[in-house]
């Protein structure tokens, strides 16, 4: 069993433009199985927001619904595609009753799963994500940008079945995971080691440790809210988000 | 017990670069007037890039000269450690070819540089300004033209070929900006492209990833002839 956090912040660029932050986090937990998704929405799309609401609901539908099926898959290409072919779908369906295009509503995705002994996960463009394995943080998925900083892959891209990343394994030995948009990652992951800060074994320890009080709330929630809001936002223009799973301490 | 995030806990990412070379004919034509409002020009953009709060940290600069020859005469650097400039001498000929890839060199190197040291980077921008026709050999002409448009057609560079005056040659620019036409000074309105110049880099380093940058080059209309 595993605790779950996840909050996203505006930035102090978008604030400042008076644009609504583009971050969004979702965490659905159905039949046994926990899944947490995060998507950063494209500066470009009008709206991005909405875009990456819709993606983070329909991938924590999606991961619970078929974790088995994922898990159990040997043709990752096939499973690659269906996946975006959900997500898009959403996407189409949403922008038909906007009147937009779906390139409006572009957003990079990550999303974890976990049920039984194992997890799966899917990411998409820019962001990272990690886990904890014996007492080790490691990274899972890195960013991936194209040359430039400013350039990422989208649901909507081209390419974005062929750079989609699917991974699984088991839970033995795993503490948790986290995943964050690339705002949060400028104070919380190293670009230049490829190494998480030290900070991300605390909050996902956090986490785990959390004991719900009676009304079923984590007292970890508004600390790590506040942390997020002041220290890691501080550190960035661009509206930050993170998600994290935390083994629950026996 | 409240849980807190100590100095150490997080970690500092370098900011992400803008690399911009100024690519600038030094020709004999260019002598006085010209001359000296380039460099008042090219110091007024290092003041505006100073005073961006954005720019200031990821814009890196570098000139490189062309006349008879070409020649590096401030490799990259960020504005803290770029030099104003007292004045430049004009003389010789135009071997804009010879400038345009000796530029190309530098800005690879520059890459190769960032990419080593784990610092991100944005698409890096070639302003190329001449008053005169090229007379430099014509096979660095035409590598140079081939090198831009590849690299464009690629959206790997961003670039602004300028013309100084009525005697620049406009077609010759037109080839190295398949996309965009060139454009022609009014007058020696250096100040006024310096200050779009230093506001568009500003906002490029704001920019992330999907964001469209538009350079908002109706701005330049009022000093420029497109």
């Amino acid at each position: 069993m595993f605790n779950v956090f996840h909050h996203y912040t505006r930035g102090r660029g978008h604030e400042l433009d008076g644009t609504p932050c583009q971050d969004r986090t979702q965490y659905l937990s159905c039949n046994g199985v926990q899944a947490i998704c995060l998507a950063d929405g494209a500066g470009s799309a009008s709206q991005a927001e909405l875009g990456a609401q819709a993606v983070v609901e329909e991938g924590c539908a999606l991961l619970v619904e078929r974790f088995s099926e994922l898990l159990a898959s040997a043709d990752a290409e096939r499973t690659r595609i269906e996946l975006l072919d959900r997500l898009l779908s959403k996407l189409r369906q949403l922008a038909t009753q906007h009147r937009i295009a779906p390139d409006d509503l572009a957003s990079t995705f990550l999303g974890v799963a976990v049920a039984g002994d194992h997890f799966l996960g899917v990411h998409i463009g820019d962001g990272v994500i990690g886990y904890l394995k014996d007492d080790e943080l490691r990274v899972v998925s890195a960013p991936r940008n194209s040359e430039f900083v400013n350039q990422t892959t989208f649901l909507t891209s081209q390419n974005a079945a062929q750079s989609m990343r699917l991974f699984r394994g088991s839970l033995d030995g795993v503490g948790g995971f986290i995943l964050m948009s690339d705002g949060a990652g400028e104070s919380l992951f190293d670009a230049r080691s490829g190494q998480f800060a030290p900070a991300c074994s605390k909050i996902i320890a956090t986490v785990g440790a959390g004991v719900p009080r009676r009304n079923g709330n984590f007292k970890f929630r508004t600390q790590l809210q506040k942390l997020i809001d002041l220290q890691v936002r501080s550190a960035t223009k661009d509206d930050c988000s993170i998600a994290v799973l935390g083994r629950t301490v026996p | 017990m409240a849980l807190k995030f100590h100095a150490d806990d997080l970690v500092e990412n370098p900011t992400p670069r803008v690399p911009v070379t100024l690519c600038l004919d030094t020709s004999g034509s260019m002598m006085g007037e010209k001359v000296r409002e380039l460099v008042k020009g090219v110091n007024l953009f290092y003041d505006a890039i100073d005073e961006d709060d954005d720019a200031h940290d990821s814009a890196e600069v570098s000139i490189v000269e062309f006349n008879s020859s070409a020649s590096l005469i401030q490799d990259f650097a960020s504005i803290e450690n770029l030099k104003r400039i007292e004045s430049i001498d004009a003389s010789g000929g135009t071997a804009l070819g010879e400038g345009v890839n000796l530029a190309l060199d530098t800005l690879e190197q520059r890459k190769m540089i960032y990419s080593n040291a784990g610092v991100l980077y944005y698409q890096p921008w070639l302003v190329l300004m001449t008053d005169g026709q090229p007379n430099g050999r014509p096979e660095e002409l035409k590598r140079a033209i081939d090198r831009v448009t590849e690299m464009v057609a690629q959206k790997k560079l961003t670039v602004f070929p300028i013309g100084i005056g009525a005697d620049a040659d406009m077609t010759v620019l037109a080839r190295f900006s398949p996309n965009r036409d060139p454009l022609r000074l009014r007058g020696l309105s250096f100040k006024e492209f310096f200050e779009w110049l230093s506001k568009s880099v500003s906002r490029v380093s704001r920019s992330t990833p999907g964001d469209e940058v538009k350079l908002d080059l109706n701005g330049l209309r009022g000093w420029a002839e497109l």
